[in-house]
């Protein structure tokens, strides 16, 4: 999905710094300190996580940390909620299968 | 155990009006809150509040944030983020969870604030990523600046669902439909006209069949009810569409009261689980109060009201102001509250079909049934009249508490009457400057300039404008109807942006004189 460059109303938005990070090994780049779920989701990432028993996918849902249907497996915690967690430079962000990380 | 006079929990609006209140009496406050910034969804608010002054009506809902947050630092109140109040024991015992540790305080008195959560529907497909609450979208696009789809399907016809459907189309977004299993628009009719002028379209008595998709939303199915809400055969509509947003209600989020005791109701008209307060917001437990949406949903402007009147109440509780003050205090925020709970989407409507409005004129079925008014039902409302000359004109066609409009006016043109749920008209004999004052402040975008005849076979009319790219004058394109529809040609005439304005642009398009009544909008070619 498109960043909006410029609003009619916020204007634009100050972003932090570039950073790097990692999303099932595939290198991507997002903005310091936003959510880990923007950054995915301005990256095209639509699935986090797979539920354990039928295998659906879920994604942002609520995006205030209520529903935790954003968890991930971050720096190898699962159960992060991407929405609220703040991006770090070089970040390990795995999409999560049931309580663990997709393919462990 | 660290101790308080007074514990807030929640920074969102009521919790900070109470908190600044209280401070500004000399109290000890903190306040506590799970999220990593202050303000509770005022920030995500960017539309202009409705009310008077005294609401802040005409400012954007993430001023009114910055306001609140400058007074609370101002008087040294405390406000703890990422802190998840997770329990509420007798003796006002509170535990809160800051980073992965349990803390222990003990308030004098605790006011929750803790506000509301989104009601969610369910239909085959709602768990797809792509279906969002309309929170969620306004957090992705106001708070963090991206858009939340592309091409959207809201689900929900009241005030959020109309307000965060603007906004996506602020955005950038498109938004494909506004879909409402009740056979009624729940928000504002000026709400819904802004954005049925777009063309965007309407689809009442209509619900959610199906979400389409395997990974993510590819689609969605609706369809017709009937009178008890059942789906009526071969009524199916497909829209392609990468996102479903649901604007569905509001519950308040009471748990923390239920834990501490607070005598509590199931109450329908006040959201679901509220604890049952006095006037001023004071549970069943003596010192413990409630405000805003937690003791039941209304919005962040009689939150605040609310929170106020708690912040005074605990301060009497504690001994810092005497009985008559608090009460003349009191006085004064009841008036306010009082004032916010008129007209017909006041709590005591809530869920009655009102046909006439106060003047006993009749209401546009159209526009709660399509969005808009119709042009031979728009006429009939005091705001629409025809002069010679540029003149407002007035689409304000619903009593709510709101009177920018007449304060807008230097020349005195504007008045909404005695009460301030009143239609307003332009009164007989004003002059006109053509300042466009009154198009900016109407929080519901319902004020349009005329001149109906320039002598040349055109007419002009100023409206309104917030979104990008700003079309520049000479700009030639289209002059829409109410409903959205390509009307006439129309060229941009003008285009005023001053700080006034607050970001309403005001821009004026020149189109053949038997639209002038009729265009609304403008759409580049």
């Amino acid at each position: 999905m498109s960043r909006i460059s410029e609003h009619p109303i916020l204007g634009k938005k100050e972003k932090g710094r570039e950073v790097e990070f990692t999303f099932d090994g595939q290198k991507m780049k997002g903005f310091e300190n936003e959510p880990i779920a923007i950054a995915l989701k301005a990256n095209g990432v639509m699935i986090h996580r797979y539920t354990k028993k039928e295998h659906k996918p879920r994604g942002l849902f609520c995006a205030i940390g209520r529903c935790t249907d954003c968890v991930m497996v971050v720096d190898g915690k699962p159960n992060i909620r991407t929405c609220v967690t703040p991006l770090k430079e070089g970040m390990v962000v795995n999409t999560q299968d049931g309580v663990k990380a997709v393919g462990i | 155990m660290k101790r308080y006079e007074v514990i807030i929990v929640g920074a969102g609006p009521a919790g900070l009006s109470a908190a600044i209140e209280a401070a500004k009496k000399g109290l000890k406050v903190v306040v506590f809150d799970e999220n990593d910034k202050p303000g509770g969804q005022l920030f995500k608010q960017i539309h202009k509040f409705f009310g008077s002054k005294e609401h802040h009506a005409k400012i954007r809902g993430y001023k009114i944030g910055e306001e609140l947050l400058k007074e609370a630092d101002e008087l040294g109140v405390e406000v703890v983020l990422n802190a998840t109040v997770v329990g509420l024991y007798p003796d006002k015992e509170v535990n809160v969870r800051i980073n992965d540790e349990i803390h222990h305080f003990k308030g004098d008195t605790v006011i929750i604030a803790t506000g509301a959560s989104e009601n969610m529907v369910t239909f085959p497909g709602w768990t797809l990523p792509g279906v969002i609450g309309a929170g969620a979208a306004q957090t992705m696009m106001n708070l963090h600046g991206i858009q939340p789809g592309k091409k959207i399907l809201m689900l929900g016809s009241g005030n959020v669902g109309l307000v965060v459907s603007f906004q996506l189309l602020q955005a950038g977004c498109e938004v494909v439909a506004i879909v409402d299993a009740a056979p009624r628009i729940g928000g504002y009719g000026v709400h819904a006209s802004k954005v049925s002028r777009t063309g965007v379209p309407f689809y009442l008595s209509h619900t959610i069949k199906q979400v389409h998709g395997e990974d993510c939303v590819t689609g969605v199915t609706i369809t017709e009810v009937d009178d008890h809400f059942a789906p009526i055969p071969d009524t199916e509509k497909f829209f392609e569409v990468d996102t479903v947003c649901m604007a569905v209600g509001l519950s308040p989020m009471s748990q923390l009261l239920k834990m501490a005791g607070c005598v509590m109701e199931d109450n329908p008209k006040r959201g679901g689980q509220v604890p049952i307060v006095d006037e001023y917001g004071e549970t069943s437990v003596s010192g413990i109060f409630a405000a805003g949406d937690v003791s039941g949903i209304e919005e962040a402007s009689s939150a605040m009201i609310e929170g106020k009147m708690a912040g005074v109440c605990v301060a009497e509780y504690l001994g810092y102001i005497d009985e008559e003050e608090k009460d003349s205090l009191l006085k004064v925020f009841d008036a306010d509250l009082n004032s916010l709970r008129q007209g017909m989407f006041a709590p005591k409507n809530r869920g009655k079909l009102i046909e006439s409005t106060e003047e006993g004129i009749e209401i546009s079925k159209n526009l709660l049934k399509k969005g808009y008014v119709k042009d031979d039902e728009i006429e009939r409302f005091p705001g629409v009249v025809h002069k010679s000359g540029v003149h407002p004109v007035i689409e304000c066609t619903q009593n709510i508490p709101c009177n920018p409009c007449q304060d807008a006016c230097k020349k005195g043109c504007i008045s909404t009457g005695k009460n301030i749920t009143y239609l307003p008209f332009v009164k007989d004999g004003s002059e006109c400057i053509n300042c466009g004052m009154c198009v900016a402040s109407c929080s519901g975008q319902a004020i349009f300039l005329v001149n109906e005849d320039c002598g040349d076979g055109s007419a002009t009319v100023t409206l309104p404008y917030e979104f990008f790219p700003l079309p520049e004058v000479g700009t030639v394109g289209y002059g829409l109807s109410r409903k959205g529809e390509k009307l006439c040609e129309a060229e941009v005439v003008s285009v005023k942006s001053v700080g006034a304005f607050d970001h309403t642009n005001l821009l004026t398009m020149k189109v053949p004189k038997e639209y002038a009544m009729k265009a609304r909008f403008f759409k580049c070619s």
